[in-house]
């Protein structure tokens, strides 16, 4: 007979280890073969690497399998509302700057429902991470469209094909200004991880879309096998991440380049340009 | 006259310093010690000549409402004033400018209009401008040193005050001011005989130089700063814009963080994210905004984040009437949103009691991690009242985190059922404290569960919290008659100083008449109301909606006929529509 599982003690057997200190003692309840699992691993790496202290990092999700995230990680989470897991992580880090604040949502949750706080958050620039979880359907309610669900594409709520044509997240992100843009592939953590160090990093609103496959409810579009033959990283030789020109043009032609797209440094975040306006003579 | 209680009114146009003219007058009349109260109305478009009415009472005893009707019309403008004859008091008193004949169009002249019994005083108001100033833009300061010699006003002690008002003016600014002000003074006094009963006696009695001349909105806002407020997210909407404004001036200053946000549902998401983060936050808005918010208000109390939310009502539903008044989200606030989501209400009853309510608001939120919503209104967001400077909250408001000890931290429990509903919560940054908090149902530890018993339990607890809360409320305010009563008129937000006024009007009329109302609408001081019920034949409930909303929530504490005063006029409660009601009601 094979011996009960216990997670907690797992965990407390390997605290303070390695990046399992950022889990806590909930059996993520994600599918068998989710992509979730894989961005989860890259996170807790790079929060690892980075040095971060669970007590100083705190995850606001939204509603969905992805706004799930927080429960199964261990640091201050809040798992908020359908849409909103982007103002409210805005509102965390307003009152709290020495917080490293992160945003996770779903492609439901922030290009659909919660889309409107997007471009708000980036002409701010607060300095919140979004980790959009994209696998291009709606996976919690089983299946409908989303926002990037493909045109054509056969889901619950189109049987005989979406009529919808997808938005293109990175451009979107790029055109509302955000200061830091990346893409990521659930099926890459190695390489996921570096990017989200560099988000975290980042001073400024950071946008990582992460692609991933929900192998429940797409079995067409973002599948393993798709993602895995499209994704190729970023010829870092070729594009240089602070020309937005270049970035434009990859957002548009690229949609499987993984790596970062766009970074602007020089840019103000929130809190630093509110004390360099008070500064000014009135 | 028992009493001097003389309501004011300056009408004219935009620009014409109508509303400046009632401000002067106002401040130095506080400063006399009197008592006043303003309620003043602009022209709904921004701009044009639209009409504007200053309006203030000025009264030795405390001022309760502006009045429904003028004893005094000032008319800087004949047009706009002719149509404002109609609130003048039959036995009233008009200042105009007698100008001639050839700077009217036939039949424009506003003394023209005037009832019999009525007193007119004409001053050539524009000519003394035109002399004292070198143009007619100061009519409106002739016309307060014109009033000032008519009803017996010291004035040096007025030039004085005005002089302070313009103070940080150019030298040129301030001598057109007091030069016209005395011109007319001048003018009048020698020129005019006196024929109205009207007289300010005893003026400089009681000097008093500190008071503050504030609307509801301006209570608000300091008694939220007072309070400790870290941060304040809103998006423009009427009647609240103004909280907004004051906080983006200062918050700043204070090192807090002053956002406005894409719309109101970032709004509160920003206010509950700091919540979350341990820091007091606020957010104002207005029905249609507060609408918006419905579905953070439950995640503010499942989640068990403090939040607070002013809410200043105006004419509804839908974009409704923007500048008029109504007390018609109570409904809303009490019920809105999905699922059994306990919520705290607070509706202050005048100015004074909105700085007091902020800071209560603050606190609760804070120490029961809860939602509680201010409900302002149209009417005290705007209406202007002289206070005694607030003294500063005491400090049990200013620090109100419940946290867990070290023993409680070994083995965290978030949300333990305990007996108060209060679960001591660590500030993001705590170290070991970390927690998940969700919307969703949870165990103590936060983890979402869905069975009978969790469920249960934490609707308990969640419900729990508001017999605490029952225990800090301010006792409601009883006035008028003290014995068993023929009517007692259960009041709330600020129809409750119209119910206090006609309650006093009704003793003097030898009616046995008392009145009730709380700060607080939830929890509700349920068995005080019952009490006070026992002594009253009947109760009156006025309220300015259509459904009784306030007395459709009193009639499952009182369970006995009522009677219901419904008003939707855009108008604040009027005293007179009280009393006539009181009369009205059949005593036997
Ligand atoms: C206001 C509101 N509307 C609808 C829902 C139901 N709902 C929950 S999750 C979800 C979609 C989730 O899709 P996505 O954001 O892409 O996340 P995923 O589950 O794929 O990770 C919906 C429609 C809700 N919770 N709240
Ligand atoms: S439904 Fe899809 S997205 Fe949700 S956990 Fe399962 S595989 Fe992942």
């Amino acid at each position: 007979m094979t011996q009960p599982f216990h997670l907690d003690e797992q965990i407390a057997s390997v605290k303070d280890k390695g990046f399992l200190s950022f889990r806590t003692g909930e059996l993520p309840t994600w599918c068998p073969g989710c992509g979730y699992f894989g961005i989860t691993d890259a996170i807790y790496k790079a929060c690892l690497e980075l040095g971060l202290k669970n007590e100083e990092i705190c995850a606001v999700s939204g509603i969905g399998c992805a706004g799930r995230f927080p429960v199964f990680m261990n640091v201050y989470g809040f798992h908020t509302l359908h849409g909103r897991s982007v103002p409210v992580a805005s509102g965390v880090k307003l009152a709290r700057e020495d917080l490293t604040v992160f945003a996770v949502a779903g492609d439901g949750d922030a290009l659909g429902i919660g889309g409107g706080h997007l471009p708000h958050v980036a002409r701010r620039n607060i300095d919140i991470t979004l980790f959009l979880f994209d696998n291009s359907i709606y996976g919690l309610t089983k299946g409908q469209s989303s926002a990037t669900t493909l045109y054509g594409q056969k889901t619950s709520s189109h049987p005989s094909g979406n009529p919808d044509t997808p938005v293109n997240p990175v451009k979107l992100a790029l055109a509302y200004g955000a200061s830091f843009v990346a893409r990521g592939f659930a099926g890459d953590p190695e390489g996921l991880k570096h990017i989200v160090k560099a988000a975290i990093v980042h001073k400024g609103f950071s946008f990582v879309h992460i692609t991933s496959p929900c192998v429940t409810f797409d079995k067409s579009n973002f599948t393993w096998n798709n993602l895995k033959e499209n994704h190729s990283p970023i010829d870092t030789g070729l594009h240089d991440p602070g020309n937005m020109e270049s970035a434009m043009r990859m957002a548009e032609h690229e949609r499987f380049k993984i790596g970062i797209i766009f970074k602007d440094e020089k840019r103000l975040s929130y809190h630093d340009n509110l004390r360099q306006m008070a500064l000014k003579p009135k | 006259m028992s009493r001097l209680d003389l309501v004011v009114e300056i009408c004219g146009s935009a620009g014409e310093g109508t509303i400046s003219a009632g401000e002067i007058l106002s401040r130095f009349m506080s400063e006399e010690g009197y008592d006043i109260m303003s309620f003043d109305s602009y022209p709904a478009e921004i701009r044009g000549f639209g009409k504007c009415v200053a309006h203030t009472r000025i009264s030795r005893g405390g001022v309760l409402t502006p009045g429904k009707f003028a004893d005094v019309l000032i008319a800087l403008n004949d047009i706009h004033s002719i149509g404002q004859l109609s609130v003048l008091k039959e036995k009233g008193v008009l200042i105009y400018d007698n100008k001639p004949a050839r700077y009217h169009l036939e039949d424009q002249s506003v003394v023209g209009w005037l009832e019999p019994g009525m007193t007119p005083y004409g001053i050539p108001l524009t000519e003394l401008s035109i002399k004292a100033s070198g143009n007619a833009r100061a009519r409106n300061m002739v016309a307060l040193g014109a009033f000032s010699a008519l009803f017996g006003i010291d004035r040096d002690a007025f030039t004085e005050s005005i002089r302070r008002r313009y103070g940080k003016k150019q030298q040129a600014v301030i001598d057109s001011n007091v030069n016209s002000f005395l011109e007319g003074y001048a003018w009048t006094l020698e020129n005019v005989r006196k024929m109205d009963s009207f007289r300010f006696d005893g003026m400089s009695a009681e000097v008093k130089r500190d008071q503050l001349i504030i609307n509801g909105n301006e209570a608000t806002a300091m008694g939220a700063l007072a309070a400790g407020l870290h941060l304040y997210a809103g998006y423009p909407i009427t009647p609240a814009t103004k909280i907004m404004e004051i906080m983006s001036k200062e918050l700043p200053k204070r090192g807090g963080i002053f956002l406005q946000t894409e719309d109101e549902i970032s709004s509160i998401a920003h206010v509950i994210g700091a919540g979350f983060a341990g820091e007091r936050a606020m957010t104002g808005t207005s029905g249609p905004g507060f609408c918006l918010m419905s579905e953070f208000t439950g995640l503010a109390v499942m989640a068990e984040v403090p939040a607070v939310i002013v809410d200043s009502q105006r004419g509804g539903p839908s974009t409704g009437m923007p500048t008029k008044h109504e007390q018609s989200d109570l409904n809303i606030a009490l019920y809105g949103g999905s699922g059994d989501s306990p919520r705290v209400v607070i509706a202050p009853t005048c100015v004074e009691e909105c700085y007091q309510a902020a800071v209560l608001a603050l606190y609760i939120a804070e120490k029961y991690q809860t939602l509680v919503i201010l409900l302002l209104d149209f009417f005290l967001s705007n209406s202007i009242k002289n206070m005694d400077p607030p003294t500063a909250p005491e400090t049990k408001y200013l620090n109100a985190h419940i946290v867990p000890d070290a023993e409680a931290l070994s083995d965290y429990k978030r949300f333990r059922i305990t007996e108060n509903g209060i679960s001591p919560r660590t500030i993001p940054g705590t170290e070991g404290g970390m927690f998940f908090a969700t919307g969703l149902e949870h165990d103590e530890r936060g983890k979402p569960v869905y069975d009978t018993v969790s469920h249960t339990r934490m609707t308990e607890k969640r419900f729990r919290k508001h017999k605490g809360i029952a225990t800090e409320i301010p006792a409601p305010e009883v006035s008028g008659y003290e014995g068993d009563a023929d009517i007692g008129v259960v009041a709330w937000g600020s129809s409750a100083g119209a119910a206090r006024e006609a309650v006093e009007y009704a003793n003097e009329k030898g009616i046995k008449a008392a009145c009730f109302s709380s700060l607080f609408i939830s929890p509700f001081p349920e068995s005080e109301l019952k009490l006070f019920s026992k002594r009253c034949r009947k109760i009156l409930v006025p309220e300015m909606n259509y459904s009784g909303q306030f007395a459709n929530m009193i009639a499952r504490y009182l369970e006995r006929p009522m009677e219901r005063l419904n008003l939707v006029t855009g108008l604040p409660m009027a005293s007179e529509d009280i009393l006539k009601k009181i009369e009205e009601i059949e005593y036997l």
